[in-house]
């Protein structure tokens, strides 16, 4: 491995950290049924 | 543009969170069971140039401030005001439902009564007079049946009619007797003097009612502490009048109210007909086959979930070893990648995340199921037939749906807890969630299931759900005596119909519970397996032992040794762990992935082209369709894992039966189902409980609890010859 390649390494790792982070912290897992709040807009025409 | 916001309120398991999906089109969490919606979710729709913002409350029986539900649809009604109410009734259960529609009124909010579940109820042979329950009440009615979306049109109709104009709805004042009447009156007059800006934070009614009942919330919110000369005399006034508990009376008016209005508007055929759902709690709740009945349930469960999915597991397993890896190889290869990118690819992400993947369809046919016995009502029935065990913990049957919802997911267990009403019951109830064994951990179980217990799979896989119940109210009891101490409330839980869940509903719910596995797996096991292909590759070109994970993993491992898995992959996949339960096989593939990626690289000259991969992948697609099928028709699964036998064995499968035996394994496999949460787990105590002392304590209680578990499972088979 050239340093080129460590620094592609270190990136990639770096990313999945970030990613793992993300996930589990901000995402709380992506726990289905633990988000209070499911919105969503449609449209209707047809009444 | 206009914009109106529309409360949809009712009791629990009135078809609340149905109605708003046949309504808005969206897929918020529905079951045939109490206490499914225990958080304000919203919807928008747009019906021309109306907005409508949905507000779906949590279920309650009343708005007096005992549970957090209540609390919730309270603040919500009171603070927000919204414009209109949908009060969503079970008609089959005119009566106890009409008891917060009083409460509602008092709010002074127009509100359209969904009168839902009418189709059982006309089943039953109840007749209602609509037109004079609108005119009692001064609300609007209209009968609905969510799960078939009736009623929905004229709902949307009745709001668009409000919202422009075209249809008041004045609610009707309750009358509570001129001895309230007047203190309320008296009450109202003195605020208007002294606290105007009260009156227009909170209906004025509502707000006298509750300073007479002295709600303790809402003499908190307004500052004012009880002992006001106003309220004083009012109150003893009351007193003196009535010599009784003034908040007592006023909910005996108000049941009164509700019983008085169901006479007038209800008439039910005479005849004592015992009904399908009575037939079946006769043999389901039964006080001696309750239990017997709920574990065979569960063994069926996954004797089901085992023989419909191991043709489909088998076939990703072999596409994502097979082709898959192959042609990755190839066309990195190919374009030069260097060495450790290849390997970081294939070794590390398609190792790691196919690992997961393959236990996709097992995942799948449990959460199928779990969600049809949900939607059925069984799973209440389970929380009642429950309550007598739970009882000897110091908790009641209601703890029971929480843990009940572990079986999916431990994460969302922990935020369901806020169905129960004390601090201790929710503290106590979310220590024992980690134990009911979630789908996480099913990749794990099968793996070495399938490896060492293959004839008795559904069985040996139906012990360890049953462990893991019998785990928890083991340590309830420990922690029951020491840390939790308290006396359990008697427990009153109303029992839904029997009801054949709809099938569109049924896989909406299995797909959100499956979709977490699937975006897990995208994801965080991602993340996790390029993590850990790091750590098993530093230094690099080193071997796997001596790598940084082989050095934790051994350093640790002496801990494992006295449970028959002292080995340095064992332990450094048991730590991983910690992230999530199926990270465990992930990891443990990556680190016996190597030959079986070598054995694919000279594989790659020799064998078929991508076309007769890809062929083949199609055919034995349908070969695992035919399979499927076969083993649900041919005695019930006869064939099921077994019949794998004489096919090429799993790689990661038969390098375990190399490193375990049957004993080690069935130790190693308590161990996973006893230990620490995953931090998912962790984060969703911190916020549910403010602090990270309740984690703390479920890692040490957890990991001492499995450590001592798999002990006795392999120190007592070890001595009994095993």
């Amino acid at each position: 491995m050239d340093i080129m390649d460590i620094a592609v390494a270190g990136v990639i790792f770096i990313g999945a950290v970030y990613i793992l982070y993300r996930s589990i912290w901000k995402k709380k897992g992506h726990c289905s049924g633990c988000n209070g709040c499911c919105s969503k807009t449609k449209d209707k025409f047809l009444l | 543009m206009k914009t109106i916001t529309v409360a949809i309120a009712g009791n629990p398991n009135s078809g609340k969170s149905t109605l708003i999906n046949a309504i808005a089109g969206t897929n918020l969490q529905v079951g045939n069971w109490p206490g499914v919606t225990v958080e304000k979710k919203t919807a928008t729709l747009k019906i021309d140039d109306l907005i409508i913002n949905l507000v779906d409350l949590p279920g309650t029986y009343s708005l007096s401030p005992y549970t957090q539900e209540e609390v919730i649809a309270r603040d919500f009604l009171v603070r927000e005001k919204p414009d209109l109410i949908i009060d969503v009734v079970d008609s089959t259960n005119l009566e106890r439902n009409l008891y917060l529609t009083v409460q509602l009124l008092e709010l002074g909010i127009p509100i359209i009564l969904a009168l839902n579940i009418y189709d059982e109820a006309k089943k039953k042979g109840y007749e209602f007079d609509i037109e004079k329950l609108q005119e009692l009440l001064g609300i609007r009615v209209i009968p609905t049946v969510a799960t078939k979306k009736e009623g929905i049109k004229e709902i949307l109709n009745a709001i668009k009619d409000f919202a422009y104009g075209f249809y008041n709805i004045t609610p009707k004042k309750i009358n509570y007797g001129e001895d309230i009447e007047s203190s309320i009156k008296a009450i109202e007059e003195n605020l208007k003097v002294t606290n105007p800006l009260l009156l227009s934070k909170y209906p004025s009614r509502w707000l006298a009612l509750k300073l007479i009942e002295g709600d303790e919330l809402v003499m908190k919110e307004v500052d004012l502490i009880g002992d006001e000369t106003f309220l004083q005399e009012a109150k003893s006034h009351l007193f003196k009048s009535h010599d009784e508990d003034i908040e007592s009376m006023l909910a005996d008016i108000r049941y009164g109210i509700a019983n008085g209005v169901t006479r007038d508007v209800l008439k039910k055929k005479d005849g004592k007909r015992v009904d399908f759902t009575e037939k079946i709690d006769r043999i389901v709740l039964n006080r001696y086959l309750g239990i017997p009945i709920f574990l065979f349930a569960m063994w069926f469960v996954f004797k089901f979930a085992f023989d419909f999915s191991a043709p489909f597991s088998d076939w990703i397993d072999t596409t994502i070893s097979g082709p898959v890896t192959k042609w990755t190889f190839h066309a990195l290869t190919v374009v030069g990648s260097p060495q450790w990118v290849i390997s970081l690819l294939t070794e590390g992400v398609i190792a790691g995340v196919g690992a997961v993947l393959v236990f996709i369809p097992v995942i799948a046919v449990m959460m199928f199921i779990i969600t049809l016995l949900e939607g059925s009502g069984y799973m209440a029935r389970v929380a009642f037939v429950m309550d007598r065990l739970m009882h000897s913990i110091g908790l009641h049957g209601k703890s029971f749906i929480p843990m009940l919802l572990g079986f999916g997911c431990n994460v969302p267990s922990i935020y369901a807890t806020r169905v129960l009403e004390t601090e201790r019951d929710r503290k106590l109830t979310a220590l024992l969630v980690p134990l009911m064994s979630c789908g996480a951990r099913l990749p794990v179980y099968v793996i070495f299931i399938g490896a060492f217990f293959s004839d008795h799979a559904p069985t040996v896989l139906w012990s360890l759900y049953v462990l893991g119940i019998f785990m928890a109210i083991a340590l309830g009891f420990i922690l029951k005596k020491t840390l939790y101490k308290g006396f359990a409330p008697v427990f009153i839980m109303e029992l839904p119909p029997y009801r054949v869940p709809v099938f569109r509903d049924l896989m909406i719910h299995t797909w959100q519970k499956l979709k977490h596995f699937v975006i897990k797996a995208g994801t965080y096991i991602f993340a996790v397996s390029v993590i850990m292909w790091f750590l098993l590759n530093t230094p690099y070109g080193v071997e796997k032992e001596n790598s940084a994970l082989g050095r934790i993993g051994k350093t640790i491992s002496p801990v494992f040794e006295p449970l028959g898995f002292g080995t340095w992959e064992a332990s450094s996949s048991l730590v991983a762990g910690l992230i999530a339960k199926e990270v465990v096989v992930s990891t443990m593939a990556q680190i016996y992935v190597k030959e079986e990626v070598e054995e694919e690289k000279e594989g790659v000259d020799k064998e078929k082209g991508f076309i007769d991969d890809l062929k083949d992948a199609f055919l034995s697609f349908g070969f695992a369709i035919r399979d499927a099928i076969e083993n649900l028709i041919s005695g019930f699964g006869i064939k099921s894992l077994s019949a794998n036998e004489e096919e090429e064995q799993r790689p990661l499968k038969s390098k375990l039966q190399g490193i375990f035996t049957p004993l080690t394994a069935y130790a190693f496999l308590a161990f996973v189902l006893l230990y620490w949460p995953c931090v998912v787990v962790g984060i969703a105590m911190k916020q549910e409980f403010g602090s990270w002392k309740l984690y703390g304590q479920a890692l040490v209680i957890h990991s001492l609890l499995a450590w001592f578990v798999a002990f006795a499972i392999y120190q007592g088979g070890r001595i009994l010859g095993f």
